[in-house]
């Protein structure tokens, strides 16, 4: 009875939460124009299609496939629409009616992006009340859609322009110009049999993961270098083969599978896997950066992650880099003109090491005013080849990944910089032994109470620019100490004191219960879940389009702060709001990978171009340094070993390759006042 | 009008880059070979070779032919691509630099050498565009 009455309680929950929904959107009668805004500024990180809250996956989106019915691809939708960029067409009214507003996009893209895609398919909804029926288009089908459908079946292929338009900005440059076919293969011979058609009908070919790469890079001047102006997408979400063997700990995964789905079956077996981001595809990020984690210390980078793939290549033969026969698999190229960023073969298979778990893995974090200070702990730590996982994290980073909202992360942002003079963290995940190690090695560290306090307190922290408190522990000679080791870290904690009921009070109401609940589950705010299954970085988005800028480089302090330097300077000269994101180390701290960011309106041409300037001007800078790989250099290059792409280190532009390097760039972009 | 790659094409590409380019200021005084594989020539999907080589930035030869003893011709740097590529790169829809980075073409030799000629290959690339060519 009581076991009824719970199940009566939860369905009723559930039902409000949907009914509350629609009532704000019932009767509303919405414009795409409304939702300009939120559809402009959508970032597609494509964590729809992951069910990492555990409130399942867009029906729509699951049973179609094609990212026009993903909420990513309808916010796309509603933008291309509201621009006047597509025209309706049949495929329109299949993808509006197959979306009842049931809110579990809500809930997923509020937790990310604080976005509620579900006002966005309401618009597209009221906007195709008002069609006539002579204004919608019947796409006719052509020689290339009928031998695409023949390969994958007629559901798997379309040239329909609105389910086209929906990968604009996730792969195609915006506003698509060419002319594109969107084809969904489930196997490997079907992607054989696409490439052997791409090569019949003279058209290229792209195949795309999850699309987060692009949706970042396509804002920028490499948008063209970055993809194809007409010819086929090969989306690969369909092919989702994962296979655990605990035996030989390893995964055999299809290039469909993302990093949180690959995390979640390792898991069931105590293992894990070095996953980038939940949200990429694994495949495609294995092949297009290598896997950048906190992990690279332990677990390696490129070639270290897996034991064999399988691709296709640009004749349509299947290899694997463990054949024989196959041309040295792992050799490189080094410099400007080994920039890449179409991958020049389609992984369709990876067999990929995992790790086991250790049964006492906790986490420290020792928190740092500078940054000079912070490298020298975390490379004692890399050198010393202590704990699995090992960065040193931004205040930027820490306070925007833990923060419920972008207002909240900005309230704690300044609350750490201005009064706690927290600027950087070393963030360990260790076995027992290490941590005693660390703390021996640190003068001051926190553990997992505390960033579950922090997490469950962000709202309560953000709140208290005119703490007492805080002013007196701002006055102290080291205000980290006093919070983190001294004696107002109780009072800091008692003070904190928050339950996941405080926290969700920054949420929308209706979606308040739901998230109670979701951040009354332990991993929420359990760091080293947080770590493995990597769900929050796309909060970075929030509130702008950011471009990844750092890369590879020797693991000493010198030459990491030369970097953040000429990555910082180029940053400030173009008003652009940059921030050092995070660093991790490789072979025990012999090289170091830096992520920096430039964050900037996307929407703002201005903007747009003072980023590509700021790109450009960072590149010379990175350059000039000796041993300096930039990201953009290492793109493509993730199935071959580090040492043939890092080693010998570059040694540093001189002036006159500096004059060759501007001439590249204006062959490639032409002159600043083109981008 | 003359036809991409054929022999009176090369013919008039290398007058129209002799009378026009000055080897100093527009291409830098380069000493470079270049071998051009294109592949898949239409009508009846055929290989032609379209190799050029400058001294001190003049334009010595520029050669479009299918006879394969053309490969013996010494060459610092082999480009090859498909024809559509091609047509793309000589017809100023794309820059030859922008081809290997998009993987529409690969090259063998030098890269860092192939790094400081891209400027004046690009300048002969825009010169014998203004060609009346039929692609």
């Amino acid at each position: 009875m009581f076991f009824c009455f719970l199940l009566l309680k939860s369905f009723k929950k559930e039902k409000s939460i949907k009914s509350l929904t629609l009532s704000i959107l019932k009767g509303n009668n919405m414009k795409l124009a409304d939702v300009l805004e939120t559809t402009q500024k959508e970032p597609h990180c494509g964590m729809c299609k992951v069910d990492f809250l555990g409130t399942g996956l867009c029906p729509a989106g699951k049973k179609h496939g094609y990212v026009a019915y993903w909420p990513e691809g309808r916010m796309e939708l509603a933008r291309a629409l509201a621009e006047n960029e597509v025209k309706p067409t049949d495929a329109l009214l299949d993808i509006v009616k197959s979306c009842d507003l049931c809110g579990i996009c809500d809930r997923q893209c509020y937790f990310i992006t604080q976005r509620r895609p579900t006002q966005a398919h309401q618009a597209m909804k009221d906007y195709v009340k008002t069609l006539k029926p002579n204004m919608i288009q019947h796409v006719a089908e052509d020689d290339v859609v009928k031998d695409l459908r023949a390969i994958v079946g007629a559901e798997w292929a379309t040239n329909d322009p609105i389910i086209i338009a929906s990968y604009t900005r996730s792969i195609l440059r915006q506003p698509p110009t060419g002319k594109f076919y969107i084809v969904m293969p489930r196997t490997k011979e079907e992607i054989v049999d696409i490439v052997k058609l791409a090569e019949k009908y003279k058209i290229p070919y792209l195949p795309r993961g999850n699309g987060t790469f692009f949706g970042v890079v396509l804002q920028t001047l490499l948008a063209e270098p970055a993809t194809i102006e007409q010819g086929i997408i090969i989306d690969l979400l369909r092919m989702k083969d994962l296979h655990i063997d605990p035996e030989s700990i390893t995964a055999t995964i299809g290039p469909g599978v993302t990093s949180f789905e690959l995390q979640k079956a390792a898991h069931a077996h105590t293992l894990r896997a070095n996953v980038a981001e939940a949200e990429s595809h694994v495949c495609a990020n294995a092949q297009n950066l290598g896997i950048i984690t906190t992990w690279s210390n332990t677990y390696g980078w490129g070639t270290d992650n897996f034991i064999d793939a399988e691709y296709i290549d640009s004749t349509g033969a299947i290899q694997h880099l463990s054949d024989k026969d196959v041309p040295n698999p792992y050799a490189s190229e080094q410099g400007l003109l080994s920039l890449s960023l179409i991958p020049s073969v389609i992984v369709t298979q990876l067999t990929l090491k995992l790790h086991q778990i250790l049964p006492d893995e906790d986490a420290v974090f020792i928190p740092f005013s500078n940054l000079s200070d912070a490298l020298d702990l975390a490379h004692e730590i890399a050198q010393r080849n202590l704990g699995v996982s090992l960065a040193v994290l931004s205040r930027k980073y820490l306070t925007e990944f833990i923060s419920p909202t972008h207002e909240i992360a900005e309230g704690f942002n300044y609350i750490a910089e201005r009064y706690l003079k927290l600027n950087y963290v070393v963030d360990v995940i260790c076995d027992s032994h290490s941590k005693k190690i660390i703390e021996e090695l640190a003068d001051i560290t926190f553990g997992r109470e505390m960033i579950k306090s922090l997490i469950l307190g962000s709202s309560k922290i953000a709140s208290m620019k005119d703490s007492d408190l805080l002013k007196m522990i701002s006055e102290e000679d080291n205000p980290l100490k006093a919070v983190f080791a001294g004696p107002l870290r109780k009072h800091f904690e008692k003070g904190l004191a928050a339950s996941p009921r405080d926290l969700v009070n920054a949420y929308d109401s209706d979606l308040r219960d739901f998230f109670e609940k979701l951040y009354s589950k332990p991993e929420l705010t359990d760091p080293i879940w947080l770590h493995s299954f990597r769900i929050l970085p796309c909060r970075m988005e929030r509130k702008h389009m950011w471009m990844y800028r750092g890369g590879y480089m020797p693991g000493d302090k010198k030459t990491i702060l030369k970097v953040v330097d000429a990555l910082e300077k180029p940053a400030k000269e173009n008003n652009i709001d940059g921030a050092f994101g995070f660093l991790s180390y490789l072979e025990r701290g012999k090289l170091a990978h830096l992520e920096y960011d430039y964050y900037y309106d996307h929407t703002d041409p201005d903007a747009r171009k003072r980023v590509n300037k700021a790109i450009v001007e960072s590149w010379r800078r990175q350059f000039a340094i000796r041993g300096v790989t930039p990201l953009e250099f290492i793109c493509s290059k993730g199935l071959h070993k580090k040492e043939h792409i890092l080693y010998p280190f570059p040694p540093g532009l001189s002036k006159e390759d500096l004059e060759h390097f501007e001439e590249l760039i204006e062959t490639l972009f032409g002159g600043e006042e083109k981008w | 009008m003359v036809k991409y790659l054929s022999e009176e094409w090369a013919t008039e590409a290398k007058k129209k880059v002799l009378a026009e380019l000055d080897p100093k200021k527009d291409l830098k005084g380069m000493n470079a070979s270049l071998m051009n594989v294109v592949q898949n020539v239409p009508p009846d999907q055929k290989t032609i070779y379209f190799y050029i080589r400058f001294v001190d930035g003049k334009l010595e030869e520029l050669l479009a032919t299918s006879d394969e003893s053309v490969k013996q011709k010494p060459a610092e740097f082999t480009v090859t691509g498909d024809y559509t590529t091609f047509v793309q790169i000589s017809s100023g829809q794309m820059s030859s630099a922008m081809a290997l980075l998009k993987n529409r073409v690969k090259m063998a030799g030098n890269k860092i050498k192939a790094f400081t000629i891209t400027k004046p290959i690009d300048t002969f690339n825009a010169c014998i565009q203004k060609l009346s060519t039929e692609y």
